[in-house]
């Protein structure tokens, strides 16, 4: 340690490096703070003093609050059950829901929404066709349904982490100690899980808060802080109430963020004991294992409808009409998005490419520990974006980047480049765990040899870090091509993308063309990573992928 | 690695070449389009043969994504005109010094009343779109003739206890629509007070949709029974769609103005000019009234098919200048009083 310290004590500054670090900062902070800034700063303080006195912005702010609180509780409670249930390794078909628990992550935002409609709405299927009931799923009670659906895998993932991380040997200790299968839960299982579940609820409530697609589609009249932004461009032009009411949303979001970072994150305990133990998980008892089953079987059956659902709206003619099989709706479904889709690809491989390769420098950058306040300012730069809901960078872009100097208005560019900074911080933390894993001595002996810093990034982290690029890559890839929040208030007419006119098809009223484009998306997003897959096994490895 | 080294270089000069060279053509017209893109593509298309022009457009159905577009754009203009959407949003943005004026030559020959054109040249009115009541036939003759209601036709059938719960109206305060229909209650009734008591009763009975195409969607999938929107998107979007939808234009229904403007500063002023001469004569007219089944403003042109002729519609003595003026203040209002 102490002869590590001397050496990068010892050497003088890198001009390369310095170079790095000052185009970085300037560009983290031209791309994102300063957006950021433009949002906050366009309304006046009398807008801001102003809201307590409209009652609308405070019915938006209350119901944003409340679905954060009831969808946030049971999402986390659903995924932490779930995830339960994939770590036993008893259960059965617990690769399957494992699966399963994966597939919303690759859906647009809006999709579980626009699939509960065609289920459970006044025409649905489960509803309607089926159960012969009269239900009316707009508003509060079908966006908790559709936001515990959507985000549940996000809690299940990090808790399945958790769980995976526990060393069977406590529970092994805790049963040879004669400890029954609630007590064991009760004192070792929940114990060790509680910063996870932490982390999971605050994650899944930055995402509830900041849910543009499903609100946008089933939340009917209830006035939400992240759709209002968009309500008030669409239907008044009214520019500042929008930056208004996606800067109340920065509040809350901004907060939770804070707080995980600061708090939580520093008390995830069950890293330390790593995975070093083969030894096999203790059966589950049966009154314990079937139930879990069950749950998980439920839970599964409500995200494969979603894709039911879609599919076959597709394909019927008029939902809850006429329900003969037609291709029309792919018809125009192409006709109208056809081109669309080809763009977000296009759009979606660019801005991943640039997240990428911006995320993988910038996570080196902050590693050096050469200029600790500078790699500081990088590091929040970075993981900011995290905090920030994709309505606000949408404004943000809007309002930064029409005016010279930076004037990208009415090129893709502006899109391109705010889907890249949004995604900055998944590419961040993984190339950042990454880093982690490296032996700094490969660095030295690069060092020894002659290498300049830049040269050790090229030549030693690129080739290393392959694995955290390409998850990088294909994680920023789905949620660009996927994206709604930012690209409503960002394309341009040369640059329409698909979910752009899958929006304007639900509204329209087109759902049939809507679900094939969808359909005709989700398909894009899946070759996406089989190929990612393929690309693994055909040896693009590096180090595992986070 | 060289080759990622390369590629990232590329990029950004890439980058640069592309954020610096967009804005400088001049021999196409850019138009955003706040109508469908059906009408979008065969009035360009119309325009195009006329002129030998090409042209260039962003069709978004919602005239407040343009208007805010044209906005946040004001340094560096991408478009040369904005194409529909009723004047409620040309006026503001000629207000705010966005638009520029020009006198048509062609006005004299449309003969346009003068309510359907600003004065000084910022934009023109070239259709009109009427607020209608609607109705899903299905649910309608399954749960509510058999008690023996009529199917609503006048504003006053909206208050009718037997629709609680089951009418959508656009938001007054997220929609143009929506705010229109408020203020014809206003010049309908005589006065604000009467006005709000009246609005109160229908708040018990409708829910608001933030966007004004959603209601629409709401009442031709059966998820509710009645709704009030524009005649013209009803047509297009429910009844033209093979749903079980009905359509009728209540008397004291009001209008909106579909107006067409040029933006300050966009990249080709000329071609600009010679978009709105043209969108002044009947063709394009013609072409709104058949795929949009918009009215015209030309006496000239005739009405949309299956639509009623504009003059037999019977409309409220509505004041859009005392409208527009009170528009922040009875948005706030409604939020306060009404509460949805």
């Amino acid at each position: 340690m102490a002869v590590r310290a001397l050496t990068l004590k010892g050497q003088g500054r890198d001009p390369g490096l310095v170079a790095a670090f000052v185009v970085m900062s300037a560009v983290l902070l031209g791309f994102v703070l300063y957006p950021t800034y433009r949002v906050i700063s366009y309304p006046t303080l009398a807008d801001y003093l102003a809201v307590p006195a409209n009652p609308r912005w405070l019915a938006a702010m209350r119901n944003s609050l409340m679905m954060m609180v009831l969808s946030t509780t049971t999402a986390s409670l659903v995924g932490f059950v779930y995830a339960y249930g994939m770590t036993r390794e008893d259960l059965p078909g617990r690769r399957g829901f494992r699966l399963i628990s994966l597939l919303p992550l690759f859906a647009p935002p809006f999709m579980v929404a626009f699939a509960y409609i065609l289920m459970f709405g006044r025409q649905g299927l489960v509803t309607r066709a089926l159960l012969g009931l009269d239900v009316n799923i707009f508003g509060w009670q079908g966006l908790w349904l559709v936001q515990t659906v959507a985000f549940f895998p996000y809690a299940a993932l990090i808790m399945e982490h958790i769980f995976e991380a526990i060393n069977p040997t406590l529970e092994h200790a805790a049963r040879d100690l004669g400890a029954r299968e609630w007590t064991l839960f009760r004192t070792v299982t929940l114990p060790l899980a509680r910063p996870g579940i932490a982390a999971a609820m605050l994650l899944v409530a930055i995402s509830v808060l900041a849910d543009f697609g499903n609100a946008v589609v089933i939340a009917g009249s209830l006035p939400l802080l992240a759709t209002e932004a968009w309500f008030r461009i669409e239907g008044l032009g009214d520019l500042n109430g929008a930056a208004l009411s996606v800067s109340l949303l920065l509040l809350p979001t901004v907060a939770l963020f804070i707080f995980e970072r600061a708090w939580v994150s520093r008390r995830l305990y069950t890293g330390i004991t790593g995975r070093g133990s083969r030894l096999a998980r203790p059966a589950t008892p049966w009154f314990f294992r079937w139930p879990l089953f069950g749950f998980c079987l439920i839970v599964a059956a409500f995200v494969l409808l979603v894709y039911v659902a879609v599919l076959a709206g597709a394909f019927a003619r008029t939902w809850g009409y006429n329900w003969s099989f037609t291709l029309d709706h792919w018809r125009l479904g192409m006709t109208q998005g056809g081109a669309q889709l080809v763009n977000s690809v296009r759009v979606g491989a660019i801005s991943a490419l640039l997240t990428s390769i911006i995320a993988l420098i910038t996570a080196f950058l902050t590693s050096r520990r050469q200029w600790p306040s500078v790699e500081r300012t990088l590091d929040f730069l970075a993981v900011l974006p995290g905090a920030l809901p994709g309505v606000f960078i949408g404004i943000g872009f809007l309002l930064a980047f029409n005016a010279p100097p930076f004037a990208l208005g009415g090129t893709p560019w502006i899109l391109i480049l705010a889907l890249t900074f949004w995604h900055i911080p998944f590419g961040y933390q993984a190339a950042a765990a990454g880093l982690k894993q490296i032996d700094r001595a490969i660095e030295e002996a690069a060092q020894d040899l002659g290498a300049s810093g830049l040269r050790v990034l090229k030549d030693v982290y690129l080739p290393l870090l392959r694995g955290p690029f390409l998850s990088s890559f294909v994680t920023s890839f789905i949620r660009a091509v996927t994206n709604l929040s930012i690209v409503v208030f960002l394309v341009t007419p040369r640059n329409l993308v698909a979910t752009y006119s899958i929006l304007a098809m639900i509204g329209g009223g087109f759902w049939g063309a809507a679900a094939a484009l969808t359909t005709a998306l989700l398909l894009v997003t899946f070759v996406a990573v089989g190929v990612a897959r393929v690309a693994v096994a055909r040896g693009i490895r590096g180090l595992p992928v986070a | 690695m060289r080759r990622t080294t390369i590629i990232v270089s590329w990029l950004l000069v890439g980058v640069f070449a592309l954020s610096a060279g967009v804005g400088a053509q001049g021999t196409k017209v850019v138009v955003y389009s706040a109508l469908d893109s059906a009408v979008t593509t065969e009035v360009l298309k119309a325009f195009e043969r006329r002129s030998g022009l090409r042209t260039e457009a962003l069709t978004l159905a919602a005239a407040g994504t343009l208007s805010t577009r044209i906005t946040a754009e004001r340094a560096r203009p991408q478009a040369d005109i904005f194409l529909g959407g009723s004047n409620d949003f040309h006026a503001p943005l000629a207000k705010n010094g966005l638009l520029e004026p020009y006198k048509s030559p062609v006005l004299a020959e449309a003969k346009l009343a003068p309510e359907f054109y600003d004065p000084q040249g910022y934009w023109y009115g070239w259709y009109i779109g009427a607020l209608s009541i609607f109705y899903n036939r299905d649910r309608f003759e399954r749960e509510l003739a058999p008690r023996g209601i009529r199917p609503p036709a006048s504003w006053d059938d909206l208050l009718n206890p037997a629709l609680r719960g089951q009418v959508v109206l656009p938001s007054p305060v997220t929609t143009g629509g929506g705010f229109i229909f408020v203020a014809t209650q206003i010049f309908r009734l005589g006065n604000e007070d009467r006005a709000f008591d009246w609005l109160k009763q229908l708040a018990a009975n409708a829910t608001f949709t933030p966007t004004a195409p959603g209601g629409i969607t709401l009442v031709s999938r059966g998820e509710a029974i009645v709704g009030m929107n524009w005649g013209h998107d009803v047509r297009s979007m429910a009844v033209n769609q093979g749903f079980p939808v009905e359509m009728v234009f209540p008397a004291d229904t009001a209008t909106e103005i579909g107006g067409v403007s040029i933006i300050k500063g966009g990249p080709n002023p000329i071609g600009a000019r010679q978009f709105v001469d043209f969108i002044l004569t009947r063709t394009p007219q013609d072409i709104n009234a058949k795929y949009g089944l918009r009215y015209p403003t030309r006496t000239d042109a005739p009405a949309p098919m299956g639509m009623p002729g504009l003059t037999t519609l019977k409309f409220v003595k509505y004041d859009r200048q005392w409208a527009i003026d009170n528009q922040a203040r009875l948005r706030l209002k409604w939020q306060q009083v009404i509460g949805k």
